[in-house]
């Protein structure tokens, strides 16, 4: 059996609105392997993001659980491992406006405890896989959006993750640039052996996982 | 360097911008409250300490008078300076005298002093003429009394005392002592040099029909610190004898400047506290607008007290920034006083003010170390909590609110 990186199970969670609570997700469970690519496809609302932040212990479920592989350490639940057993990627790229792309990517390894020199080694090492090399010392100002995806990207896989979270992370970028970042974001995941959850509105992307899913009323059903 | 400094020192001063719009304004208003605080301090303690010093001057570190003229001074003088803590002694006596020259003329306190005696203070403020010159034929005139004489030295004055119009009542012709200005004394303290005429003590009892004797003597003590303690101890056996330590020669104006000093001190407070409070709300602003930044910090693995460090240190930054150049504008304010208590005067029209109230010819200094340190801490303090506050707040909310509200 192949190595499982990521567990949910029985994930819940509900809003409380006006009219009453609102379920989102309703008794999720899924596992990710290493190496593996899972899409979850969804329209607008459906949840996507909030099953996402609770893979990746941003958000606590109302019930259920999810377990994160840690290098050296088994499951453990994603809240202790951020940033090193698990890399996000978001749609609005999310860098310090302040840093440039090469301190960004560093700041990564800087949380995770990694001290500034080799911090900033693995982080010039990552960004010249991206393609950045010659943008390390640009602001995020002064990088396309395409760019600033890449450093994002550089950004989620420098503390050598197990599972790399991605939302929507070609929402803002053009189609051309979207197939580019999709066309890195799998083949940098593939060749680092990480797991990859993207959450897309695409088909076309979501088509390229090896394993798809559809959120839809709040239940994961596959593709 | 923790990453956390680095990024709260890269959000304070952002590359590329020379004078960013919060770090500046916060920084700015913190120097100006630090500078307005120790500004009003250092003048208020210029204030304390030269009338302190004047006292000192004037009456020595303790004075000795009685409710009438001190009948054997010299011997009293003789028997004070054995004692081992009496560093100097000398009679003195004074009375108001009515000085003319021509068709110029004005009171005076006269004070008969001993020209010999080596450490009188009115020797260090001789702007004209020699101290050394004063005899039983001549006078050292302050430099207010002298000007409003129009005399000079080597001019001529008379001088007319009470004693003379005793005189004039038994049928006896009063003629003035007529005197020659020798030298002219500037102390800067108002009430001095506007009143100030000193002749020798033979001479002053001459003309005062006083006798042999004076109307006081002047202590200089080894430890003037301790001047009321030794005042209390030569005191006993004189009991026709007052003997005032420099401390209570006028205590409730000493005790009013040293409590308008601390009623400042607390307005100041005040205005520290809103520059501190105004940090505090524009750090919350910031912290409203990089959640969404605090959110991602979290989900790069980022601790609680990770995220109070970053905004934390930025509250702190601004106070020590702050504290710095209001020590900087501390220095500038006070070497321009003259200047900027000139314009305030020319704007407003309340002539000299510091003349006029505080008796002195300049606005009078005395930088106090504790001051600084006071303002120092106390403005640390409040900017780093005022920085801690938004930052606890941050700190506490869900990654998921964070990013969702932003």
């Amino acid at each position: 059996m192949p190595d499982v990186v990521l567990q949910a199970r029985g994930l819940a969670k509900a809003f409380v609105a006006p009219a009453g609570r609102l379920p989102v997700l309703v008794d999720i469970s899924i596992e990710v392997c290493a190496g593996e690519s899972v899409s979850i496809r969804g329209s607008s609302g459906s949840g996507k993001t909030t099953l996402l932040q609770q893979l990746g212990g941003l958000d606590e479920p109302d019930a259920g659980t999810v377990g994160v592989f840690a290098h050296g350490g088994g499951m453990v639940p994603p809240r202790k491992t951020l940033g090193r057993g698990i890399g996000f990627v978001f749609q609005n790229y999310q860098l310090m406006p302040e840093l440039t792309a090469l301190e960004n990517v560093a700041l990564a390894a800087r949380i995770a405890g990694v001290d500034a020199g080799p911090a900033e080694s693995a982080a010039r090492e990552l960004l010249a896989q991206v393609g950045l090399i010659d943008r390390l010392d640009h602001l995020p100002s002064r990088l396309s959006g395409g760019e600033c995806q890449r450093v994002a990207i550089a950004r989620a896989l420098v503390n050598k993750p197990s599972v790399i979270l991605a939302d929507e992370p070609t929402g803002n970028l053009d189609e051309r640039t979207g197939v580019e970042i999709m066309n890195l974001l799998l083949g940098v995941v593939a060749e680092r052996g990480a797991a990859l959850v993207l959450v897309t509105h695409s088909r076309e992307f979501a088509e390229r996982a090896t394993r798809r899913f559809v959120l839809s009323g709040g239940v994961l059903s596959p593709a | 360097m923790p990453w956390f400094l680095h990024l709260a020192l890269r959000q304070l001063f952002p590359p590329g911008k020379r004078f960013p719009a919060f770090a500046t304004v916060s920084i700015l208003g913190v120097g100006l409250g630090v500078a307005s605080l120790l500004v009003v301090q250092t003048v208020m303690n210029g204030f304390g300490e030269e009338h302190r010093l004047r006292i000192r001057e004037s009456f020595g570190d303790c004075v000795i008078v009685g409710a009438a003229p001190i009948a054997n001074p010299d011997e009293l003088v003789a028997k004070l300076r054995l004692d081992k803590e009496v560093d100097g002694a000398t009679a003195y006596a004074e009375g108001p005298g009515l000085l003319r020259r021509g068709d110029f003329s004005g009171v005076a306190g006269v004070r008969g002093i001993d020209p010999a005696d080596k450490r009188q203070p009115a020797r260090q403020y001789v702007t004209a003429g020699k101290f050394d010159d004063l005899d039983d034929g001549r006078v050292i005139l302050g430099y207010g009394l002298a000007r409003n004489l129009r005399a000079q030295v080597g001019d001529r004055i008379e001088l007319w005392s009470p004693a003379m119009a005793e005189r004039a009542e038994k049928g006896k012709a009063p003629l003035p002592a007529e005197l020659e200005v020798c030298a002219i004394v500037r102390t800067g303290f108002t009430e001095v040099d506007d009143r100030a005429a000193l002749i020798p003590l033979r001479r002053f009892r001459e003309i005062w029909s006083l006798g042999p004797r004076a109307h006081g003597v002047i202590l200089r003590l080894k430890n003037p610190a301790q001047a009321a303690a030794t005042a209390g101890r030569l005191g006993v056996g004189h009991p026709d004898l007052r003997f005032v330590p420099w401390q209570d020669i006028k205590k409730n104006f000493l005790e009013a400047i040293r409590f308008e000093k601390t009623m400042l001190f607390f307005l100041m407070f005040i205005i520290t506290l809103v520059a501190s409070f105004s940090i505090g709300s524009t750090l919350f602003s910031a912290v409203i607008r990089r959640s969404r930044e605090i959110g991602v910090l979290v989900s790069l693995g980022s601790g609680r007290w990770q995220l109070v460090g970053l905004f934390g240190v930025q509250g702190l930054l601004i106070g020590a920034l702050g504290t710095a150049l209001g020590f900087v504008l501390t220095w500038v304010m006070l070497f321009f006083r003259e200047n900027i208590l000139g314009s305030i005067n020319a704007v407003f029209g309340d002539g000299d003010m510091v003349a006029n109230v505080y008796q002195f010819s300049k606005v009078p200094l005395h930088y106090d170390v504790s001051d600084f340190v006071i303002a120092a801490a106390f403005t640390l303090l409040t900017t780093t909590i005022a920085g801690l506050v938004p930052a606890l707040w941050a700190a506490g909310r869900k990654p998921s609110e964070a990013m969702r509200d932003a």
